[in-house]
């Protein structure tokens, strides 16, 4: 009792910055103690819920394996069947067990192919989830609708196409993206047709995200991309470039070389590039004939066709160009002449008699 | 059963081992299921399997990792299969410098892998 006083008289006489910092250590000390009783009761509550997914995983892919394993050839679906998507079935209008129904399907679907993955994709239709990933491509949170789109891809569900496609320039970016994942994962390089009606930007991201998901499938043979090329969209464009590039489209080389025209420069550049990696010859005439028009950027990206494409011919215009101010111009000049005119490289090293000029024609000799 | 020649298979996805469990004791095999390495490894240790399946990414311990302990420290020569996603390639290629026998890219028919497994244990 006598040390409460003394604490209240200690509080009372103390300077009034003293009073605040006690306050302050009080009001502090109150409040880590609700976080750490309110991270405690979180924490408990996701051990539980954590429980109870596992409990329902384990039942729900012992279901799920019985149903592969209990088919016959004579009946479309076996009694043994009917009674797993029966029981399914009442499970799935609980969202949260629909979730874990959904997750134990995916995890196998993901792992397998052959009739065993058809099999799966067959419970989800008779277990009705098709339904509810359908009815989330209605919701207003967009992040639903992605999530439905989503799923959709993963059990490979062709049939709902038509209702994917009206999205393909929604607003939303994360729903543009889903659903062009939905189309090439599906339907391969014949997804890319959403590339028509593509109105919003292409990001960099979903370009990689569309051409990591292009490669795992072995057919190659890809659909006339010109179109592409001549997109109003500049993304869809510098897309349709890539794709020429990964899938050395030389049937493209026409409306390449129109793009060298292009309004914007890093169309033009990305052209050039593509050209040189496909050593087509006439873009070396039409760049050479309007060099000093071209930005510092066309002009070294064209330096670098040259060195795929060069020919004796080009030996006038090189020479010209072995002082540019540009570094990586003045390389490459020196690197073609080496291997054009080995005679008159050696020539050029009492020329460039600047020492950096010097270090460079040295490391290329010995390159 | 008893008779029975007995596999290890190593997998963190429970619902994969459960349908393999089912599909290869269905061919008369028995299997022993670990969910990570390190089990895979006392598994082993323990009933010195005739078949090893393991997946390359695992928790705690690798495939790659269980491959070495198998060639390596227990020094035996018993087959081997790997699954592996798509993009380890790479590690499929380590996989087969360590000592594995086949591999297989997920996803995967388990009808074929029940073909390979029947090769390997010949």
């Amino acid at each position: 009792m006598k040390s409460y006083q003394y604490f209240i008289d200690y509080f009372k006489n103390a300077p009034a910055i003293i009073q605040v910092v006690w306050v302050m250590i009080v009001l502090f000390m109150v409040i880590i103690t609700i976080l750490i009783i309110y991270l405690k009761l979180l924490r408990s509550r996701l051990r539980k819920n954590e429980k109870i997914v596992a409990q329902y995983q384990n039942e729900y892919e012992s279901n799920l394996i019985t149903y592969l394993y209990s088919g016959n050839e004579e009946e479309e679906v076996s009694a043994e069947q009917q009674l797993i998507v029966d029981k399914l079935k009442s499970c799935v209008p609980d969202k949260f067990k629909r979730r874990v129904v959904v997750s134990t399907l995916l995890r196998l679907r993901n792992e397998i192919s052959g009739e065993m993955a058809e099999s799966i994709q067959k419970l989800y239709f008779q277990t009705g989830l098709i339904n509810y990933a359908l009815s989330s491509l209605k919701s207003k949170k967009w992040y639903v609708v992605a999530k439905g789109i989503r799923e959709l891809a993963q059990f490979h569900v062709k049939e709902v196409n038509d209702q994917i496609v009206i999205h393909v320039n929604n607003p939303n970016k994360e729903i543009r993206k889903e659903v062009q994942l939905y189309l090439v994962t599906l339907f391969h390089f014949e997804g890319l047709k959403f590339l028509d009606v593509l109105q919003t930007h292409l990001s960099e991201w979903d370009q990689i995200q569309l051409l990591e998901v292009l490669q795992r499938f072995d057919e190659q043979e890809i659909p006339n991309i010109n179109p592409w090329l001549k997109s109003k969209n500049d993304s869809v464009v510098i897309f349709a470039i890539k794709l020429s590039k990964i899938y050395n489209q030389f049937e493209a080389k026409d409306t390449l070389l129109e793009l060298l025209e292009h309004q914007h420069k890093k169309i033009r550049v990305e052209a050039i590039q593509v050209l040189s990696h496909l050593q087509v010859y006439e873009a070396k005439e039409v760049l050479k004939n309007k060099f000093n028009e071209l930005s510092l950027e066309e002009q070294i990206a064209f330096f670098k066709l040259l060195e795929n494409v060069f020919e004796s011919s080009d030996e006038t215009f090189l020479q010209e160009h072995i002082q540019h101010k540009n570094f990586e111009i003045k390389v490459s000049a020196l690197k073609i002449f080496k291997l054009l005119n080995i005679e008159k490289f050696h020539s050029f090293k009492r020329l460039l008699s600047a020492p950096k000029d010097a270090e460079i024609i040295e490391f290329i000799e010995n390159n | 059963m008893s008779d029975a020649k007995k596999i290890v298979l190593a997998e963190d996805n429970s619902t994969l081992s459960l349908l393999l469990k089912f599909r290869l004791e269905k061919e008369g095999y028995k299997l022993l299921i670990a969910a990570d390495g390190k089990e895979a490894i006392e598994l082993i240790g323990q009933h010195d399997p005739e078949l090893i399946l393991t997946d390359i990414m695992m928790p705690f311990i690798s495939g790659l990792e269980v491959i070495s302990h198998v060639r390596n420290k227990l020094n035996k020569q018993t087959p081997i299969i790997v699954f592996s996603a798509a993009g380890q390639e790479e590690m499929v290629l380590k996989a087969f410098n360590l000592g594995a026998n086949d591999f297989m890219g997920k996803p995967f028919s388990p009808n074929e892998l029940v073909i390979r497994v029947k090769r390997l244990l010949r």
